[in-house]
């Protein structure tokens, strides 16, 4: 029943897609806001609680991830309602948009809520597939030339996921039968796998396509060039709702690798992270224009949670995913109207609001740009803090410490380039350029403020309390 | 002994036969009237018949290498697997001597294309030079290939342990081999996708150019060897690749073994109705994929057994 | 049995990447699936397992005939390119693809002691996905990438059967649920590009 009802907006945001009135998309945002009762009903209930058998289980984890997209999916469909206003699409392209939103929403949820391999890689693919068409919306010959691109190597990525999948399948299956598909079973019995081998190889198969799909090291300008070919609820809906739930899988396969053999994975990704960072920081300091440098810092924030999950910092990466999860949605969607004087503008972007709105979005907006760099107030920055002790502790377990801690100080100087990079921005935002007005609708500041407010709760002790007690 | 010579003189016979058919049903297909089966014969008796030319230009080579042309191949026929169980067989000639015989026979054929001095005969020889020096490498490791299965180097002895003990566990080696075998085949034969044996048109003739101004009984003895190649192909891939029906009497052995003589001749046939014959310089593409499945045939079997 | 159908399927798959015309290449990937499908059977009633007899023959019917019809179909449709040579001349696959065989052969020989059953199929099913990623890196046009992401699913779906003994069944479906939204979003993309041009 729960199930059910996570599962109607996005269900009913597809039956609506299918009436061609304009009243009818009026509706979608309220009715979107029913998506958080049942979340909320799931935050109450026992955990585990078991949605559909031992197929789909909440526990905390997922129900917080959960909480996430379903803010990110509320926010989304309320700045769609503008988005005829700020680009040129078709009303049926606008209504093609809606559909596979609603087949997305409904991939990406069974897939945050799988507690079995099968059904996270197919929703996984499910989303993966819906974003390609959202990606063609726009009718321009490069979001056509990038949809095709996302649809083969995210096809391949994901390919690579389920070929890691099955390997693990069957390095359990000996031991455990069809559960070897059951998540809490691997990582029940992670002490007496009959194959190690078998299962690092197919976890390293999985977290490589993993990787590979949200941006890391192969493909960094892959994600950025089809951002900026899409229009820019896709960037928010890839950035907010799609990597976490591609996310939620690396944590879950991670926890199992790591109870396998923690030392061996950590390396494998801290290797791997530092090679992402490495390239994606100096892609940044390259970056022209919004979509690519807020994908690119997603890229590299992804990056971070991964390596702070994995070096056992839990909670900092909780903190940190969350607020990513709720920061970079509002900044791709801001670039909505951050954009509309020109692509490549960075100068000026942030002048020439009038009103209440346009006051109220241009704080918002100037807010995010600066917490994204992990500016004291911001969640990022005590997720950092919290995340490089973490690291630190597990390099004064190790063998290695001076290399550690190299590699940790190399990650912090590549952390500053992108701050130096996004600080510079922000200024000449604000205080380069000429004045031009801009409009902003109300739906946009309401979608803001609701990320402003969820950033907020993450602070709150009670949060933070909750947090500490996944890990 | 006598059942081993029976089967040479069979073979011999049917040579003729084989092409015929390949002929006829290629026709049938094209819903024209097709040949006699007979035909090779009528040829042959006609050709016998007739006055045979040499050119002015030509030295003794031609009146020489029409003869070591069939001789080596003839050769070849006494080397094969036996058709029936407990029949007489050479075993210990192997893959190198058989492909050896084999490009004897082709090098005394670009001789003689050579050897009149017309523009043809060098076109043809050069060509069909090209084409064998990419088949023998194929040939040797498919050979190879299929000896390592049958636990013998011997290519009789080999026929006999398949038919003995049928490589199960390495079906997929098998198949590659014998997919690798066919096209070596067709390639060798002059067939189709390679090279027209019915027309001489100058672009694309090989096998034509090179005997284009022999005549009378010499054009007869290369006919023959071009039957002959093609019946020691077609026995060989049905001895190695076909191994069943092999324990019956001697009668019922030889019926079952020319019936896979003709099913292969009809899977070339209809292969040839279907293709298009390719330009020259991708016939490098066709004989490079049969490398790649002789040279996968062999992996299989050495990394995974299989 | 088995290993016989293992290996025309990978020979359907070599042939497919020497394939220069877009029928061709259809069809090999119609073998390829019947194959599979056959494989899935035999495999499936030698076990015993109903599930991979109904994926088997879902595989058939879905992979070896409804899929290269369509996709038939949509080439005519939207007019693609029928002739589809390779990137990467023949001369350099003849190279490049004993490679990979090798190498993913002896990539595999630590897995071969780890599965039940015969341990070849691991081998034989990595080097299939590479050589589907080749056929998608070796064309330009679309159609042939969309084929060799269909062969890669090929290959995923005969580790699935032979390296773990059928997956379960719930997961089968939805993998073919999923081909078949490909399918449809490949015809939705191929749909707009007619009418742009």
């Amino acid at each position: 029943m729960t199930l059910f009802f996570l599962l109607l907006p996005p269900l009913l945001m597809f039956a609506a897609s299918f009436v061609k009135t304009s009243r009818t998309r009026k509706l979608l945002p309220l009715s979107s806001f029913a998506v958080l009762v049942p979340v909320a009903l799931l935050f109450r209930l026992p955990k585990p609680y078991a949605l559909w058998g031992e197929y789909l289980v909440a526990d905390d984890l997922n129900t917080y991830i959960l909480l996430l997209s379903s803010v990110v999916g509320i926010g989304v469909t309320l700045a769609l309602l503008t988005l005829d206003r700020h680009v040129k699409v078709s009303e049926k392209e606008l209504y093609r948009f809606y559909r596979f939103f609603g087949l997305f929403w409904v991939g990406l949820s069974l897939s945050i809520l799988a507690n079995h391999m099968g059904i996270f890689w197919i929703g996984l693919e499910m989303a993966t597939l819906s974003t390609v068409y959202m990606i063609k919306t726009n009718r321009s010959p490069a979001a056509h030339k990038e949809a095709w691109n996302y649809m083969i190597v995210g096809a391949i990525a994901i390919s690579l996921v389920l070929f890691g999948i099955i390997l693990i399948y069957a390095a359990y299956k000996p031991l455990l039968g069809e559960k070897a598909m059951l998540f809490d079973a691997l990582l029940a019995n992670s002490d007496r796998i009959p194959s190690p081998f078998l299962f690092e190889l197919g976890f390293a198969l999985t977290a490589v396509g993993i990787f590979v799909k949200m941006g890391f090291f192969p493909m960094n300008l892959w994600l950025a060039h089809i951002e900026r070919a899409a229009f820019y609820p896709v960037a928010a809906l890839f950035s907010g709702i799609l990597e976490s739930g591609v996310m939620a899988g690396f944590f879950r396969f991670s926890t199992i690798a790591a109870a396998i053999d923690h030392e061996r994975l950590f390396l494998f990704v801290l290797v791997y992270t530092l090679l992402t960072l490495f390239i994606v920081s100096f892609l940044i300091f390259r970056a022209k224009d919004f979509m690519r440098l807020f994908s690119l810092s997603g890229v590299e924030h992804m990056a971070l949670i991964a390596l702070f999950w994995v070096s056992g910092g839990t909670f900092a990466a909780l903190l940190h995913f969350g607020a990513h999860a709720f920061l970079k949605p509002a900044l791709f969607l801001s670039t909505g109207v951050l954009e509309s004087t020109g692509r490549y503008h960075f100068a000026g972007a942030l002048r020439g609001y009038h009103g209440t709105r346009g006051k109220v979005f241009w704080f918002l907006a100037g807010l995010f740009m600066l917490a994204i760099v992990s500016i004291p107030p911001s969640p990022m920055f005590f997720s950092e803090l919290y995340g490089f002790g973490a690291m630190i502790e597990q390099a004064k377990a190790s063998d290695h410490l001076l290399a550690m801690l190299g590699a940790i100080t190399l990650l912090l100087v590549l952390l500053s380039v992108i701050f130096y990079r996004f600080v510079a921005i922000y200024q000449s935002m604000k205080y380069e350029g000429a004045e031009e007005g801009k409009t902003v609708y109300i739906s946009e500041v309401l979608a803001l403020t609701i990320f402003a407010v969820g950033l907020a709760a993450l602070l709150l002790p009670g949060t933070m309390a909750f947090l500490k007690g996944i890990g | 002994m006598i059942g081993y010579l029976a089967t040479i003189l069979l073979l011999l016979l049917l040579a003729p036969i084989l092409l015929s058919f390949i002929k006829a049903v290629k026709m049938r297909l094209l819903y024209k009237r097709p040949v006699s089966l007979l035909q090779g014969y009528r040829d042959f008796s006609k050709l016998l018949r007739k006055e045979s030319l040499v050119s002015e230009e030509a030295s003794a080579v031609t009146r020489i290498a029409p003869f070591l042309v069939l001789s080596p191949l003839l050769l070849v026929l006494f080397y094969l697997p036996p058709i029936a169980k407990g029949a007489f067989y050479v075993s210990f000639v192997d893959a190198f001597t058989i492909t050896g015989l084999l490009a004897l026979s082709t090098f005394f054929l670009m001789l003689l294309g050579l050897d009149s001095a017309g523009s043809f005969g060098g076109m043809g020889s050069s060509r069909e030079a090209f084409i064998s020096a990419l088949v023998e490498p194929a040939m040797i490791l498919t050979i190879f290939s299929v000896s390592m299965m049958a636990g013998d180097l011997g290519v009789g002895q080999a026929g006999v342990n398949l038919a003995h003990h049928f490589p199960k566990e390495h079906m997929a080696s098998y198949l590659f081999a014998a997919i690798s075998f066919f096209i070596l085949l067709i390639a060798e034969n002059g067939r189709i996708p390679v090279d027209n044996p019915e027309t001489h048109l100058e672009l694309t003739m090989i096998h034509e150019a090179m005997i284009l101004d022999i005549s009378g009984p010499y054009l007869a003895l290369i006919e023959t060897a071009a039957s002959v190649k093609f019946v020691i192909f077609a026995s060989l891939f049905a001895g190695l690749f076909l191994p069943f029906g092999m324990d019956h009497a001697w009668p019922v052995a030889a019926a079952i073994f020319v019936v896979k003589l003709f099913a292969v001749a009809l899977a070339v046939a209809i292969l040839e109705v279907n293709t298009a014959k390719l330009r020259l310089f991708k016939v490098p593409n066709l004989l490079g994929i049969a490398i790649v499945f002789a040279f996968l045939s062999l992996i299989t079997y050495y990394v995974l057994g299989a | 049995m088995v290993d016989f159908l293992i290996g025309l399927f990978l020979a359907t798959l070599i042939t497919a990447l020497f394939t220069t015309r877009l029928y061709r290449l259809l069809f090999w990937y119609s073998l390829n699936s019947l194959t599979l499908g056959l494989l899935a059977l035999t495999v499936g009633s030698r076990i015993g397992d109903t599930a991979m007899l109904v994926s088997g023959g879902i595989t058939i019917a879905l992979k070896a005939l409804a899929i290269p019809y369509i996709l038939k179909t949509l080439s005519q449709k939207f007019r693609l390119s029928r002739q589809t040579p390779p990137t990467i001349k023949t001369q350099y696959s003849i190279i490049l693809v004993p490679a990979i065989l090798v190498f993913t052969f002896y990539l595999a020989e630590p897995v071969t002691h780890m599965v039940q059953g015969n341990a070849n199929y691991v081998a034989i099913s990595i080097s299939s996905l590479f050589l589907s990623l080749l056929l998608m890196i070796e064309h330009r046009n679309i159609a042939p990438k969309i084929v060799g992401f269909l062969s890669m699913e090929n290959a995923l779906f005969l580790l699935g059967t032979t390296a773990t003994g059928g997956m379960p069944m719930l997961v089968e479906l939805g993998i073919f649920f999923d081909l078949l939204m490909a399918i449809v979003v490949v015809n939705l993309l191929l749909y707009r590009e007619e009418v742009e041009s």
